[in-house]
């Protein structure tokens, strides 16, 4: 009987540790993309990426992201969009100098997954939820997801005119394991 | 008077793009932004021949039409169609590859003044006043 509950023990602690053992981290490569469309001739790039990275496959509960990008990278292609995009009418990237997300929840579906979390631009506060695919190979893998925000919901612009509501983002983030 | 306008143009087109190249050469140095892969030196070279050729034939045209008066109104055509150039550089979309394109109106326009410059700097050697 001893020994029967000793095992059990064993067993139930090895299980909660590893129930509760932190997902692993990952660090970016410097050969991400963040790309955004707007409609028309509006698109473009943001060239600085930053954050942590914690991501299981087998465990996405115990997993977490905060990334971050610098407003002031953006890039049009075109040097009066990028002021204008820049300026107090559309990110105020004086005054809110980075977009953030950072995760609360991340669950498996099918096989792909989504996170949700707080989106922070211009100043605004969102929970969002987004779809993502992860592909490993030994210590390395690439995250990416496409997803659409709607920029009148974070106060971005004026509504109509050229740009369209809802920006499509496509971001792909290579990482290798810390 | 074709031959020596479009010997005129020829001439002032390689000018135009000699300049332009060590232009672009001393605007890259001087705040480090590359455009090279935009502005590539046959592009430019090209580009300044065709303008100014475009000029001599215009310049032919004009001398057929206005006779004494063509110098006169061609210069200002040839100086309102510099400025208008100036305005597809504003619009211009670059490759995403390429930093900082707040700094392509830098080189690109003063590059848009250089065959006008060109032209005149060498028409009293291929055109004598009165013809």
């Amino acid at each position: 009987m001893k020994k029967i509950i000793i095992s059990l023990a064993a067993v139930l602690s090895l299980t909660s540790a590893r129930a509760y053992a932190p997902a692993a981290s990952w660090q970016l490569t410097d050969k991400y993309t963040v790309t955004f469309a707007g409609g028309g001739e509006v698109g473009g790039i943001f060239k600085t990426l930053k954050g942590t990275i914690s991501f299981d496959e087998q465990h996405p509960e115990t997993s977490g992201f905060v990334l971050s990008i610098d407003v002031a990278s953006i890039n049009t292609g075109n040097g009066l969009m990028n002021t204008h995009a820049k300026s107090a009418e559309w990110f105020d990237a004086a005054k809110y100098p980075v977009i953030k997300f950072t995760s609360k929840k991340i669950t498996k579906s099918g096989a792909a997954y989504t996170v949700t979390g707080d989106m922070e631009i211009h100043g605004v506060k969102k929970e969002m939820t987004l779809p993502f695919s992860f592909k490993s190979s030994g210590s390395t893998g690439t995250f990416s997801g496409k997803f659409i925000v709607n920029r009148s919901d974070f106060h971005i612009g004026k509504p109509g005119g050229d740009v369209d509501e809802n920006i499509k983002l496509e971001v792909t983030v290579p990482v290798v394991r810390k | 008077m074709l031959k020596r306008l479009l010997l005129l143009g020829v001439t002032s087109g390689v000018l135009a793009g000699i300049v332009a190249l060590i232009y672009q050469k001393i605007y890259s140095t001087s705040v480090g932004a590359d455009f090279s892969s935009v502005v590539t030196p046959v592009s430019v070279m090209i580009s300044n021949l065709i303008g100014c050729m475009v000029a001599a034939i215009g310049y032919w045209l004009l001398s057929k039409w206005l006779k004494s008066r063509t110098e006169i109104v061609f210069n200002f055509i040839l100086v309102i169609l510099s400025f208008a150039s100036m305005l597809p550089v504003f619009a211009a979309k670059l490759p995403l590859t390429i930093n900082s394109p707040e700094l392509f109106p830098g080189l690109a326009i003063p590059m848009h003044f250089f065959p006008a410059l060109a032209w005149s700097t060498l028409e009293p050697l291929f055109i004598k006043n009165g013809e």
